[in-house]
């Protein structure tokens, strides 16, 4: 009853099925839910315990987990926690224990070193203290810090997976954990900070009165942009994640894989995942002018430029939960087709899902999540909810093979071992 | 799997002539102008008054912006429904009688072209003492005993705008009150009566006058030349649903008379060129702008001023919840913005204040 190589996932595990579909994948998807809920309630609802989305701040958390998950499981291939320990030990307990060290790493990052040594010692509207320090009440500090090192984790969940995906590591596949993760990191790291400081740190010279010319350029993006807001670039950064996370689970890497060239298939897949997330943007943007008619310059809301570009992102992440939830949870259907029919019609699939999940959430997150009814809200970010599903899926994959719909019984044709050597054939 | 060298060129060609042809397809003017929906051309003749005069009776909605502003953190951020807030009401030095509360509210004189007259109050503030004391300034207290107010028109739910509805209602309960659809079951309850002890409000005087509910997405004619638009903005702490007023002057052009404007003044002067006939020369806007109520800034709020001086506003009586940083920038922009006296707890002379008066026509 073995049923998933699962090369896709940085090792090859092996996972039994332990139950038939659809059950599997329904039980699968409501125990994610569950748990989503849970934590949303406890972490994030306005009505809840420690209603932590108000909504930049609860938000900045969820974006880390996110990025940090990515580094735990495709950067650094769960280091330390061995091979052995997670596949000896009973998913719950790896889960427990993954996702407890993934809020510990969030903490120490955000507190650690953006609030109190980046924020500090070079750029004050990271840290709360120092903007509370200049005169802004603490609500705005709070606010206005948590969107900035949010945002560097968006543009590191965009920029880290590439390495993995379209590399495939090269060149740094025969590195030994942790050498292969920390080398991984520091250069996701360092495309992310310069990604940050040319698409968002412009933000921050007009967000400040008076504006900061010496100290961020001017938006760049203003002329063919018409916002001065950094949320242009929110949109296209989101496009690019869904972009390259749908070449992971719904593409199955097609059309790259076809090139042998380790290092080629990743320029040209970078290039390609660049250009996907530019089709996708442009795309939805216009479905928006088509829906709400032009955006208006200078307006508010739902006739707002930056907000449309904003929902541009926040589309692609509603399309990337069905794609995620068909992948893990319904065995990536259709396959009985060649790749290329079986690609077009999981598409067709997930777009229609789109619509429909786009519909649903705006009828019942207000009561479900407390948050603001309305598409067009300031504290209206699906984004925030969408993420944090997506995190508790990427837990249930990554940390708990899927408990209790599979079960881990091996590896086979490990594309990466744990030291990321492309080797061995057969079970073990 | 393998390809060929030659099999994979092919698809690469093919597969970046359609992304390119896509993108350059969603992109395209053709696509736009055939697909993307066209304005709607102003048809409603809401016909024509001679001036209007609106005195701004309570601009301060509070007093401490940072005050306010915490109340809504401790409480949970800015979606808490603002009936569950503890709001600070005493302690507060700025305040009145140390209570953070104040509200906002316009008298609105209407001329129309036959020389009749009509009065009507455009919001009823928060704190009730101080609107007491607003109300006995400018009159508006012997004006609702003697029904010379013709009605209460309600832009939205906020606390700041509506639950002061207990100053108006003492005088004069049957009253017409207008509302935009989007109101909750407890705005309905504070109308008739309701008690709101967490939150600190009250009315004790129910309402037993016609009450209307206005449909968002329509332009609602009242007067001649007076009608509202409605509009379902979503607004922090829950509050649902905004309508604003558009003035037809004579020889002038549309005067927009706002609350707080969440959905956008933009938006809302768009509306009126697109709804209201005659609705292209916008001569004055007079209310709250909401862009920067509590000293926040929004690089979004920039692209507001940059755009707005096309609109070619003549007068811009705007205060209250426009924020004085906002003031500031469009004075700077060179846009005209009227200047107020700073008295009765108003703090800045950036904007109309507390008992300033502007006349439109």
């Amino acid at each position: 009853m073995i049923s998933l190589k699962d090369h896709m996932w940085l090792e090859s595990r092996v996972l039994e099925n332990r139950m038939p579909q659809p059950l599997r994948g329904i039980i699968g998807l409501v125990l994610s839910l569950l748990f989503f809920y849970g934590l949303w309630w406890i972490f994030m609802d306005p009505r809840g315990v420690l209603k932590w989305y108000t909504p930049q701040y609860g938000y900045m958390y969820i974006r880390w987990i996110l990025i940090v998950v990515i580094w735990q499981a495709y950067v650094f291939n769960f280091w330390p926690f061995s091979l052995k320990w997670r596949e000896s030990t009973h998913p719950v307990i790896t889960g427990a224990v993954l996702i407890l060290v993934n809020f510990a790493i969030v903490g120490a990052v955000i507190w650690g070193f953006f609030y109190n040594f980046l924020g500090h010692y070079s750029i004050p509207y990271l840290s709360v203290d120092r903007l509370v320090g200049k005169g802004m009440t603490e609500f705005y500090a709070r606010e206005y810090s948590s969107l900035a090192i949010l945002m560097f984790a968006a543009i590191a969940s965009w920029l880290s997976p590439i390495v993995p995906v379209c590399f495939e590591n090269h060149p740094w596949q025969s590195m030994k954990q942790p050498a292969r993760g920390i080398t991984v990191f520091c250069v996701t790291a360092l495309l992310s900070v310069l990604a940050f400081f040319c698409l968002m740190h412009p933000h921050y010279h007009v967000l400040f009165w008076p504006w900061q010319e010496y100290a961020a350029a001017f938006p760049w993006w203003y002329e063919f942009a018409h916002t001065l807001h950094g949320n242009f670039n929110v949109g296209w950064v989101m496009c690019g994640t869904v972009a390259i996370w749908m070449l992971e689970v719904t593409f199955d890497r097609y059309p790259f894989i076809m090139i042998k060239n380790k290092i080629v298939r990743g320029v040209v897949g970078f290039l390609g995942v660049l250009a996907f997330a530019w089709l996708l943007f442009f795309v939805f943007n216009f479905v928006q002018e088509l829906a709400w008619g032009p955006a208006v310059d200078g307006a508010k809301r739902i006739l707002a430029p930056d907000w449309r570009y904003l929902h541009s992102g926040e589309l692609a992440i509603m399309m990337l939960i069905p794609a995620m939830i068909l992948n893990f949870y319904f065995d990536n259907g259709p396959k009985k087709y060649g790749p290329a029919i079986n690609i077009a019609l999981r598409f067709l699939i997930i777009i229609v899902s789109t619509i429909a999940f786009h519909a649903l959430y705006y009828k019942i997150s207000p009561p479900l999540l407390g948050t603001q009814a309305a598409y067009s809200h300031p504290q209206q970010f699906p984004m925030a909810p969408g993420i944090l599903f997506i995190c508790v899926m990427l837990f249930h994959n990554w940390f708990m093979d899927f408990w209790p719909g599979k079960k881990r019984v091996g590896n086979r044709e490990v594309m990466l071992d744990e030291d990321g050597n492309e080797i061995e054939e057969g079970v073990h | 799997m393998g390809v060929s060298r030659r099999n994979f060129l092919k698809g690469l060609a093919l597969g970046g002539t359609t992304g390119y042809l896509a993108m350059a397809g969603v992109s395209s003017t053709v696509m736009k102008d055939v697909f993307v929906p066209k304005p709607l051309v102003g048809d409603t003749d809401i016909g024509m008054c001679k001036s209007i005069k609106c005195t701004v009776v309570s601009e301060t909605s509070w007093f401490n912006n940072a005050r306010v502003v915490q109340d809504m953190k401790d409480a949970g951020g800015l979606l808490v429904n603002q009936y569950i807030i503890p709001w600070t009401n005493t302690g507060v030095k700025e305040g009145y009688n140390g209570n953070n509360a104040g509200g906002y509210s316009t008298l609105i004189d209407i001329e129309f072209m036959d020389g009749t007259k009509k009065k009507m109050l455009l919001d009823c503030g928060w704190n009730t003492d101080w609107m007491d004391v607003c109300f006995k300034r400018e009159g508006v207290d012997k004006m609702l005993d003697n029904k010379e107010i013709d009605l209460l028109f309600v832009t939205h739910e906020h606390f700041d705008h509506y639950w002061g509805v207990e100053s108006v209602m003492k005088h004069d309960p049957g009253i017409r009150v207008i509302v935009p659809k989007g109101f909750y079951k407890e705005g309905f309850d504070l109308l008739k009566g309701a008690n709101f002890p967490v939150a600190h409000v009250k009315n004790d005087f129910p309402h037993t006058g016609k009450l209307e509910v206005r449909e968002s997405g329509k332009v609602h004619p009242i007067y001649p030349g007076v009608a509202s638009i409605s509009f379902d903005s979503a607004i922090i702490t829950r509050v649902l649903g905004e309508q604003a007023l558009v003035f037809n002057i004579k020889d002038k052009g549309s005067v927009a008379v706002t609350g707080c404007c969440h959905m956008g003044i933009i938006s809302f002067l768009q509306e009126i060129k697109q709804r209201v006939k005659g609705g292209d020369k916008i001569y004055g806007v007079q209310g709250g702008l909401h862009i920067s109520p509590f000293e926040d800034w929004d690089p979004q709020y920039d692209d507001l001023i940059k755009a707005i001086p096309k609109y070619g506003i003549e007068v811009m009586g705007c205060n209250h919840c426009t924020g004085y940083l906002t003031a500031e920038k469009m004075v700077l922009a060179g846009l005209p913005v009227v200047q107020g006296t700073a008295r009765f707890k108003s703090k800045k002379k950036l904007y109309l204040g507390n008992g300033d008066q502007i006349k439109f026509g």
